[in-house]
This record gives structure tokens, sequence and C-alpha cells, in this order.
């Protein structure tokens, strides 16, 4: 799994850091799934450091870390550049949502006013079909359907995250949405279940997702 | 079995097994109903009910509710009031149930809704909180036990409610499975996307007959030639026959008085329908006829000719 980013337009970035009075910068890049997508990692690095300081930023330190997700990870590596950190008007992170908010998280007692800025869109949880290619196949709703629909998740193949599907608006198998062009994710169901001798479960009613615990910040503690 | 209660004149059809045909009404992006109002009084006298249809392809029209609601107030002709599911959440679909109640509205079709993307207002949230099956389970639950999510109503609705189904799908068991979800949760009607193949026709009714509920078959009349190109040009999924369309457009080429053109149109369109529809009935596998081409009302006394024959 890589959670997919994309660039944010460097002028949007720029003018972000223009309106908070930006000069001093430290640029934390991830180095796993932004690398994967080619908005992080050394690449991105040297790209936005370029970009930076022709822009006339003053880059203090820039960094590649591996797991800027895990709050462990990123403490210890803020650790080892705490001065930058310090001195640094604001952080620029080349990663997804959790990596800024994973930087937020793991800087909010020692320093709880420092800026976090980000370089990028995240845009799903992904399956790589190959480099460059990526799907968005799993919304992480937490009630898991896979099981009773062939391995194929109506809540990211259907346009309308129906859970009884497909409706009105498919047409030789493919979507209203997309102009036709992409397939239907009920009818790429039923093909599934019909192939596996379940079209049993393709009959079954099914009730409407449950949403009463999606009021507040999920959260999993196993232990 | 409970005896099936009846809350409306098409549902009173209904049980009777009478041979229904109903229209369709399309109110646009106006607050003045009048045009609609001028139609429904010209359908009236020959259709049992017409439905109302809910910002059809996404593009936002009058509230169906209020509008069937000033229809049926201002003109007596019984509404079938669409809702999709979606631009409101069970909570808000519940509400206009309730409403739609109070406002005497007494037949709902419970439809999915085109998705928000292809109309007029794309960056609207899509809701689609429940589908078209489970708003027709919705409505069942608040009718026949008078409760939502087992809490009481205190004054409950009593309507009936219906449910779409496409003969053109493509693959059709998909969608045939797919009705005997929206029978399970209880749908009393259903009305079909707008049919002109006779064989798929007849291979779709027959499989959807083991659910026991009525159908009533949706047919476009083309009111001109230009409408009948545009409506296999630009509605995805239903074409119309080659035939059809060549006799339509010789209609246009070759005679120019006006109202010989409007004459001869109807003409042909009560030629093509009479037979499809006969055969349909003669099988036992139509309970009434959906009219859906709005705006051509003119044709509906020769229809009632085509479903009384």
């Amino acid at each position: 799994m890589v959670v997919i980013t994309t660039k944010k337009p460097v002028d949007e970035v720029l003018k972000v850091l223009k309106e908070n009075d930006v000069r001093s910068l430290v640029v934390v890049s991830c180095g796993v799934c932004a690398a994967l997508c080619q908005t992080g990692g050394t690449e991105g690095l040297k790209k936005w450091t370029e970009i930076l300081e022709k822009e006339g930023f003053d880059i203090l330190v820039g960094i590649v870390s591996e797991d800027v997700c895990d709050n462990r990870v990123m403490m210890k590596d803020l650790r080892k550049i705490d001065d930058s950190v310090k001195d640094a008007d604001a952080i620029l992170t080349l990663s997804c949502g959790l990596g800024v908010q994973s930087i937020v998280q793991v800087l909010s007692k020692k320093h709880p006013n420092k800026k976090v800025f980000v370089t990028n869109n995240t845009e799903f949880m992904g399956m790589t079909e190959r480099i460059g290619r990526f799907r968005m196949r799993c919304l992480g709703c937490g009630d898991c359907l896979l099981n009773e629909t062939g391995g194929i998740c109506p809540v990211t193949t259907c346009a309308k995250a129906l859970m009884n599907g497909p409706c009105g608006g498919m047409v030789d198998g493919k979507c209203e949405v997309g102009n036709y062009e992409r397939d239907c994710g009920w009818v790429l169901i039923y093909n599934r279940l019909k192939a596996i001798g379940r079209l049993d479960l393709f009959s079954k009613l099914r009730e409407p997702r449950d949403w009463s615990d999606s009021g507040h910040q999920r959260e999993v503690i196993f232990r | 079995m409970a005896e099936k209660k009846i809350y409306s004149k098409l549902g009173e059809m209904i049980s009777k097994g009478e041979f229904v045909l109903t229209g369709e009404l399309e109110p646009e992006k106006t607050c003045d109903l009048s045009h609609t109002i001028q139609e429904a009084k010209e359908m009236a006298p020959y259709v049992v009910a017409a439905n109302v249809t809910d910002s059809p392809l996404a593009i936002v029209t009058i509230n169906s509710m209020a509008a069937s609601h000033i229809i049926q107030r201002e003109t007596g002709l019984e509404c079938v009031w669409q809702l999709t599911v979606r631009d409101c959440n069970k909570i808000g679909l519940a509400g206009q149930i309730m409403g739609a109640q109070a406002l005497g509205l007494r037949n709902v079709l419970s439809l999915t809704g085109d998705h928000t993307n292809l109309g007029d207002v794309p960056e609207a949230k899509p809701v689609f909180d429940l589908d078209s099956a489970t708003l027709v389970k919705l409505v069942r639950e608040m009718v026949d036990t008078g409760k939502i999510n087992d809490n009481e109503i205190e004054h409950p609705p009593t309507m009936h409610v219906g449910a779409a189904a496409n003969p053109n799908a493509d693959p059709m068991e998909a969608e045939i499975l797919k009705i005997g979800r929206k029978a399970e949760a209880g749908a009393e009607f259903i009305q079909t996307q707008v049919v002109y193949d006779l064989d798929m026709t007849i291979e779709f009714l027959r499989a959807i007959q083991k659910y026991k509920v009525p159908v009533f078959l949706g047919i476009f009349p083309m009111k001109s030639y230009g409408i009948a190109k545009g409506f296999d040009m630009f509605v995805p999924g239903v074409d119309v026959p080659k035939d059809i369309l060549a006799k339509w457009k010789s209609v246009k080429t070759n005679v120019s008085d006006k109202k010989e053109q409007k004459d001869t149109y109807d003409q042909l369109n009560y030629e093509f329908f009479k037979p499809f529809i006969s055969e349909l009935k003669s099988k036992n596998l139509l309970n009434g006829v959906h009219c859906m081409a709005v705006h051509y009302t003119r044709i509906f006394p020769k229809l009632n000719k085509v479903i009384k024959g």
C-alpha cells in the first residue's frame, strides 16, 4: 500500500510561504510513498531546494526521512536537526497529509508555534499497477465488504459508492461518470461473483453503510 | 397475508389489475410551474398519474416534491413524486417522505439519480447515503410499521413506492438480480427505461415476472425527427431502431404542411407502439405503460387507443 500524492502547483506553495512571512526553511522529504510517487524522496528534495533557493529562501537543512508518518521515526530524525528546526521560520514537507500532521504532532510540545507546510496533495491509498500508475481501490471505510463482493470494492469502484448496484447510469458495463470510459464497479462485481459461482451474493439486498462511527477522529488501539 | 392497503388512484388501479397509463412531467429551472401545469391539464384525461422528475441529469430544477404538490393542487392530476438518493442522506429523505405525505403526495418513485458530476453543479457533494433499493425499504418501513429506525412516527406516511428498471441493461442478468433486490425491499410497481426492442423487452419482462411486481413499460413516442435523432444520439444505452429513424426522417423531408406533419408523426407513433404494446399485453407481461415523452401531450388520445386496444 502506498499513500498516493501529487504535486501542488509550485506557485501555490510559494504563495503560502510568502503569505506566512517564511524566509528560512527546514525541508523534510518522505523517502517512502512520496519517493515512489516522485513527489518527495531525494529527487524531490533536490528539486525543491533549487526552486526555493532561486526564490531567495534560506534552506537551513534538508533531509530525506523514512516514514515521515511514523511519529517515532520523525521524532528521532527531527531531534538530530533540532537547532535548524528551532531557527527555521517553517518546515516544508514533501509528503502526504499524514507526514505533515505527524511533524505537527511530534513538534507540538517542544516547538508548538512552528509552522509546517506541504508541497503535495494527498490523493488516496493506492494500489500500484506500475510506477506512475496507481489506482484507488480502498477507502478505509472500516467495514470491509470484500468477502461478499468477490474481492472488488463497491465503495471505490462504484462512482456513487452504492451498496445495491448497478444503477441506471451503467451502459454496456461502463459508468456514466467519465463519459462511459470506466468500468461499472457493480458489473465488475457481478462478473467476478459469477466467475466464482457466488451470484447468490449479488442477489443479496445490502443495508446502507453505517456512518455512526464517522463523526469523530477514528483511531485503532490494539494494545 | 394482510390485505394490501390502497393510498392512491394508481394504487387502486394496480390493486384491481387494471391496465395503467402514466405520463411524465419535467419541471424546469423555474419557480413558475405554469407550463408544467398546462401539460398536466392536457394529459390528465388520459393518464391515472404523472411522474414528476427530480433534477434529471443532475441539472438543478424546482424541487420535485413542491412541484408534485402544486400540480396535484392545481390540476387534480395525481403525481408520482420522483425522489433520488443523490441529494439527501437518510435523515433528509425520511423528512421529505413525511413532508410529501403532509402535502398530499401518495406515490413515490425511488431513484438513484444521475451523478452530480453530469449536471450543472458538478462541484456538489454526491450523497448516495441510501440507494434506490434501500430507499424503497425506508418508505415501506415508514408506511408499514409507522416507524423509522424503531422510533414511532406520530402520523406516519401512507403512500405507494415504486422503482425503476432498465430492460436495455447489458449485462441484463445483473439488472434482473437488482430488480430482485428492489422487489425484496418492497417495491410495489416498476417503471422501466424507454424500450424500442421488442425481443429484448420480452426476454427482460419474462425474467422479472418471478418477482411479481407490476411493471409499467417506459415508452417514448417521438414528436419529430429532430427529437427522435436527439434521443438516439444523446440518451445513453437506448438506440432508436434505424428503420424508425428513416420513417421519421422521410416525414420531415416529404411532408411540408406543419399540421399534416404533426398528424403523420402521431400516426407513425401509433402504428409503431400499437403492435408493440399489444404483443406484450397478449403475453401478460405488462401492467401498464409509462409514457416519458414530455412536451408531447397531444399524443395521449392516440396512446389511450394503443393501451385500450
